[in-house]
């Protein structure tokens, strides 16, 4: 007999259990704004807004397009190409495939966790965050939906995936034409990003045992110099905690900790460090190459993103087997998912294979520790490291001809020869010094024409500092909780509290890892928010002052002026933005099931928060930041930002582009320009520094708030760049919104420049742009203004 | 570039930097110079209102020895007293003037204020001795500076400062007395005393339609701003965020509804709302934007209202979180059934008056209990339950009946009572949610979870909704209709 779909009636149940798991009331799902689950093009308005505002501004790498077979078409001086395109649209178009890629990643990574998670812990597995009303804030306002199990985000990553599937093909050639649509579109697809990424974090909390909203995580141990060499080293790269998770869980059963040493490398290791406290970190992507030819790992393990191509390749050379444990990396490794676990280890301590792929993570977990035990005192005996030793290291340095080519191929372009000839002359510093600014790429190996590997001999060099390479970062603390938030309202809203700055993103930083520290210390004592995430969260941790404390001993860890954050890995970034939408909710009672622009609005004209991501590399940083800027966040880029093609910059010139609308009656405002810019790159931490001071001005600014902003904006410039900010007027509505310390000279220099002073009253009367009014209600959405509504 | 000559004077007028950067910077023992007044020695400061003729503007006077004449290391008592003068300046304003003695202070870098009044501890820098701080005249004149500049109503100030121990003791207990006086005065002043309460609509930055009326019995939810500090800075910018609202009619004594109120509340909230009673729980409360401290909540069940801080991170009797709860107040808006207050506000004597004041009280958690224990009326203080006597509803209706709690009282009344809150409700029950309305009781089975009662309301009776059930049959036997 078939069964066929359709409905029976059944007419009698005898001995039928019902199983209830679980009895709740009805939800109130009610969406509450008009874009749940948009389309494509269903927020293109609020994009225009943006847009029309924030134009973008290219610079392209290239001025041909060859994605197709008609071309290759020259588009320069504003020729089409054979489809019709012309460079700006192909720039946006690039913008969108950048944008489209880096959301794919995250979701991807939510995609294999969810179906991992959901098999291990089931579809009712409840989602525990910590404490919140709005659980997942990015979820709630782009789906309409309040997830309350793990399997609630199934349709979360169903609507992602067909939307980015949508976005992609309008890429193809002889689809999307305009270029102010391509970056709606990518607007579209960094909104899916942040998206993804919830997903990702809030089930891995959930299920994991991940700190939930924890000020108090403890610290972790990061650095090239934290390892016990003499130990086997496990060491995990990527960023997908699945498989580390059960190699960690196998090393407790066995009481293994003390016996290996396990690290990651890039922002798994944030995650195991969150899943396991005895786990450590070794640094961001760029140390990489730095540690795999140090020889020090007896194992490597990768998952996914941020993993270096030649990993395999760099490995071999060293004997040290990679195990592949995610399906998008494979290395062209035999699978080796369904032999036995003693069979794979020992065609790997042979040297039979170099490495495997191992998708039965129970196998990686099994195997992983049990490899290392033996491949640890093989290669440790034999002492194999692609360093040279101090004969070598002498030979090599003595043969360079300082011909520059290494120099000029440098991403960072590093003095290289003047470091080897002072090593040639037995001073190490230059070396060491180059150890922090190189990002380990090790393009100089192939640049140098005499052949000397300049990556080993800097690696070399700087064995001292390495080993002194010793920090401490605070554990990925997940979301910020509403109680959090709550408090620091007050200090929001007295101006204590001069904005948010979340430092995101990789290590490809202009000048060395210590720039972020460096800026990071600045702001803090200036009495910002810093939250941070990512390898930008590791390298915060890895330098300390006089006292020998690094920043995350010095600052706690809660949502509060002068308090240093880190909410975890690459895919916590998506708290920090949530963190906005909570304040809407919170503090203004907006409405956020379905609700972008008006939230997205709310947080552009009022939330003080900048995003920095000073050494962001990937599609992925490209793409959290365009979603940002599609929640109204300003981010600044380090200056190979530039290479991302696209900045999104306001012209304070054009006075008609800062007209806002008072919600209050629809009037329209002419305002300061705050934000002045959505998305930017500065050139050097000096210019950094007052541009992020100036990106946390909102146009709701009470003055408190304004003059505190002010301040540091005008200090940081006079300090960093030693002049008054040019255009530090503009933002004075008032008196009252003067730096209080200065505010009679400041107010002769607005006398000079033509404003009118009544100096008996110490007022301003004439000159400011506006006054002060602390209940304008600054919208750029017209339908969320009072008299439209009605 | 004339921006330069102007920094380069205001650098020769001090040797150290004045900026809000500096307020974190501690002194540590090694770093020091010299220790002022603290823990291990004597000291206060004091800001005295005085007639205009009486002050010389700018003044500074030193009793005792100067910074250049001090030893490394060492420490002395410690006094500064600030005399000021203006059209505007009253006694009342004085305690408002003297704790920005402390921020502004710490402005100065190399310098560290902590504390207030007679607890006063002051440390300064190596560095800034060798930056060429020399005086504490330097540091007057930059705290006078501030002053002036923060606080227009300041026409003149002149600053006294005294080092000598026997003159610091002398006038320390003169100061004692002042403060004295000032707190009966703090204490003793009440709604029904004055004409003007404040406004305040700072957070109309975040919070576009909440309006705060400070009062002297009721300080701003936030807890930063009371009475006296809106009547100062009303008076610093009378038309700027903090403003008087003079009482006018009043309409409710007991619920605290003033007629200058309610118009300044429709202007200032966009219309949003119309009347606001003050003190009043259930009828009209007043709104929050979302810093709140403590979220309180009506327990239907019980018909009183229990109390939950942000610190607390377990579930009320009612089985919702401090998070989830205050998640449905806030944001400017009037609810009806959670009220927003700062901790300050349990110490009002006309706490929720007209709802019952502290016999409506039915639960709180323990550390909030701990820290306002001196106000809880003394009959009352064992009969508020907390989570140690009662974590559900079954558990602390068990707890109220045992000692007796006053709103047991109410429960005989309960019929009453259950029709005329929504009633009160009146015109803001369509933007209210129905758990104004006390719950229907339901009888539960043994073993059942407990669900969150205020989910429902109105007489539609309970809907069940299998959601993810999974039902295990062992055989289906199928009749099949015959095609």
């Amino acid at each position: 007999m078939i069964v066929k779909k359709g409905s029976f009636v059944i007419e009698g149940l005898e001995n039928v259990q019902i199983n209830i798991g679980k009895i709740g009331a009805e939800q109130e799902q009610a969406v509450e704004g008009p874009t749940p689950r948009p389309e494509v093009i269903s927020l293109r308005n609020w994009d225009y807004r943006i847009l029309d505002r924030y134009n973008p501004v290219y610079t392209p790498t290239s001025d041909i397009c060859d994605y197709c077979t008609y071309g290759k078409c020259d588009l320069t001086g504003n020729k089409e190409g054979a489809c019709g395109i012309d460079l700006e649209g192909q720039s946006a178009r690039q913008a969108l495939m950048i944008s489209v890629m880096g959301a794919a990643c995250h979701s991807a990574h939510g995609r294999h966790l969810l179906h991992y998670l959901i098999k291990k812990y089931g579809e009712d597995h409840l989602i525990d965050v910590g404490p919140s009303n709005l659980k997942a804030p990015l979820t709630e306002t782009i789906m309409g939906i309040q997830p309350q199990t793990i399997g609630d985000f199934l349709p979360v990553l169903d609507y992602i995936e067909e939307q980015l599937t949508q976005l992609m093909a309008a890429a193809n050639t002889g689809q999307e034409g305009s270029s102010r649509d391509f970056e709606s579109k990518a607007l579209h697809a960094g909104m899916l990003d942040l998206l993804g990424m919830e997903v990702a974090d809030i089930i891995q909390i959930s299920c994991m045992g991940l700190p939930k909203s924890d000020e108090k995580t403890p610290m972790a141990e990061i650095g090239m110099g934290i390892l016990d060499p003499k130990k086997p080293v496990v060491i995990c790269v990527g960023h997908n905690i699945a498989a580390p998770a059960y190699i960690l869980d196998n090393m407790d059963r066995n009481g293994q900790f003390d016996k290996i040493e396990i690290a990651g490398l890039c922002c798994t290791a944030h995650d195991m460090t969150r899943y396991n406290r005895n786990a450590k970190i070794i640094g961001s992507m760029s140390k990489e190459l730095k540690y795999i030819r140090s020889g020090i790992p007896d194992v490597l393990v990768t998952d996914e993103q941020c993993v270096r191509a030649d990993i395999l390749k760099e490995a071999k050379k060293l004997h040290i087997p990679v195990i592949a444990t995610n399906e998008k990396i494979t290395y062209g490794l035999p699978d080796r998912s369904n032999d036995s676990v003693d069979a794979i280890i020992d065609d790997l301590v042979s040297g039979k294979q170099d490495g495997a792929l191992l998708l039965d993570l129970e196998k990686v977990g099994e195997l992983v520790p049990k490899l290392a035990m033996k491949m640890g005192p093989i290669r440790k005996a034999k002492g194999l490291t692609a360093l040279p030793n101090e004969e070598e290291f002498k030979k090599l340095v003595a043969k360079c001809t300082k011909c520059l080519q290494c120099t000029r191929d440098c991403p960072q372009s590093l003095p290289i020869g003047d470091a080897m000839a002072a090593a040639a002359g037995g001073d190490l510093v230059p070396f060491e010094i180059l150890h922090d600014k190189c990002v380990g790429c090790g393009r100089c190996d192939y640049s140098c024409p005499v052949d000397i590997p300049v990556l080993n001999v800097i690696e070399k060099a700087a064995q001292r500092v390495i080993r002194e390479e010793k920090g401490k970062m605070r554990i990925g603390r997940g979301q910020i909780g509403d109680p959090e938030i709550r408090e620091e309202g007050r200090n929001l809203v007295l101006g204590t509290t001069p904005g948010v700055l979340a430092f995101v993103g990789c290590g490809n930083y202009p000048d060395g890892t210590k720039d972020v520290y460096d800026i990071v210390e600045e702001m803090i004592q200036r009495s910002y928010i810093i939250i941070s995430s990512g390898c930008a969260a590791m390298d915060i941790g890895m330098y300390k002052d006089k006292e020998g404390k690094t920043l995350y001993e010095r600052y706690p860890g809660r949502f509060i002026k002068g308090n240093l954050l880190n909410t975890g890995s690459c895919v916590s970034n998506a708290h920090i933005a949530a963190t906005t939408i909570k304040v809407a909710s919170i503090f203004a009672g907006r409405k956020t099931k379905g609700n972008w622009e008006e939230i997205a609005d709310y947080v552009l004209n009022r939330v003080g928060a900048v995003g920095i991501a000073w050494g962001a590399y990937s599609q992925k940083a490209f793409a959290i930041a365009t979603g940002c800027n599609r929640l109204g966040i300003p981010v600044v880029a380090g200056p190979h930002g530039t290479k991302y093609r696209r900045a999104f910059i306001g012209k304070p010139y054009r006075k008609e582009d800062w007209n806002v609308l008072d919600g209050r009656d629809g009037s329209v405002v002419n305002v300061e320009p705050a934000p002045e810019h959505l998305m930017i790159t500065a050139e050097t931490k000096e210019e950094l520094m007052p541009l992020l001071a100036k990106l946390c001005f909102r146009p709701s600014d009470n003055s408190l708030g304004r003059a505190i902003k002010l301040t540091h904006y005008i200090e940081l410039s006079e300090k960093y760049l030693k002049k008054m900010p040019e255009d530090w007027h503009v933002y004075v509505r008032s008196e009252q919104d003067l730096p209080v310390a200065k505010r009679e000279q400041l107010m002769k220099l607005l006398e000079e420049r033509g404003w009118k002073i009544d100096w008996e009253k110490k007022k301003i009367t004439e000159g400011p742009l506006r006054k002060v009014d602390v209940s304008f209600q600054p919208t750029n959405v017209p339908r969320l203004c009072k008299e439209a509504k009605k | 570039m004339k921006y330069g000559d102007q920094e380069e004077n205001m650098a020769n007028e001090f040797p150290f930097e004045i900026s809000p950067m500096f307020e974190g910077e501690r002194v540590r023992k090694d770093d020091m110079f010299v220790e002022l007044a603290g823990p291990k020695s004597r000291g206060f400061e004091l800001v005295r209102a005085a007639g205009s003729d009486e002050i010389k503007d700018g003044k500074f006077s030193l009793i005792g020895p100067d910074i250049s004449e001090m030893q490394e290391g060492s420490r002395h008592p410690f006094a500064m007293i600030y005399r000021i003068a203006g059209k505007l300046v009253e006694p009342d304003l004085e305690a408002i003037v003297e704790r920005r003695n402390h921020d502004f202070q710490n402005y100065i870098q190399g310098y560290m204020h902590l504390n207030q009044r007679y607890d006063v501890w002051v440390r300064i820098n190596k560095d800034a001795i060798k930056k060429g701080l020399k005086s504490f005249e330097q540091i007057a004149k930059a705290t006078m500076m501030l002053f002036r500049n923060e606080l227009p109503f300041i026409e003149k100030i002149e600053a006294t400062y005294i080092t000598n121990p026997e003159e610091v003791e002398k006038q320390r207990a003169e100061a004692i007395k002042i403060y004295e006086t000032r707190d009966a005065r703090t204490r003793g002043l009440h709604d029904e005393d004055v004409d003007v309460f404040y406004g305040c609509t700072l957070c109309q930055s975040f919070a576009p339609t909440n309006v705060c009326v400070v009062t002297p019995d009721r300080i701003s939810l936030c807890g930063a701003i009371n009475w006296f500090d809106g009547r100062a800075a009303a008076k610093v910018d009378p038309e700027g965020p903090q403003f008087a609202i003079p009482k006018g009619e009043i309409i409710d004594k007991e619920g605290g509804e003033y007629s200058g109120v309610n118009e300044k509340a429709v202007a200032l909230s966009g219309g949003e709302y119309s009347r606001i009673k003050i003190h009043s729980f259930f009828d009209y409360p007043h709104t929050s934007c979302g810093c709140f401290e403590v979220v309180g909540f009506y327990i239907p069940e019980v018909d009183g209202i229990g109390w939950v801080d942000r610190d607390y991170a377990g579930t009320a009797p009612n089985g919702l979180a401090f998070s989830t709860m205050a998640g449905q107040t806030g944001g400017g808006k009037q609810i009806i059934g959670f009220l927003g207050v700062g901790v300050n506000y349990f110490r009002s004597p006309k706490f929720i008056q007209p709802d019952g004041g502290w016999n409506r009280v039915v639960w709180m958690p323990k550390n909030l209990k701990e820290k306002i224990k001196a106000d809880i009326p003394p009959e009352l203080a064992d009969k508020v339950p907390t989570e140690d006597d009662a974590s559900d509803l079954k558990t602390l209706r068990d707890f109220l009946e045992k000692k007796q709690h006053p709103v047991t009282q109410r429960w005989t009344k309960e019929e009453t009572a259950a029709e005329a809150a929504p009633e009160e409700a009146g015109s803001l029950a369509a933007s209210a949610p129905g758990w104004s309305v006390p719950a229907p009781t339901m009888s539960m089975p043994p073993g059942m979870p407990a669900m969150p009662q205020m989910q429902f309301g109105g007489s539609e009776g309970v809907k069940i909704t299998f959601k993810n059930a999974k039902i295990t049959i062992d055989r289906i036997v199928l009749k099949g209709k015959e095609k």
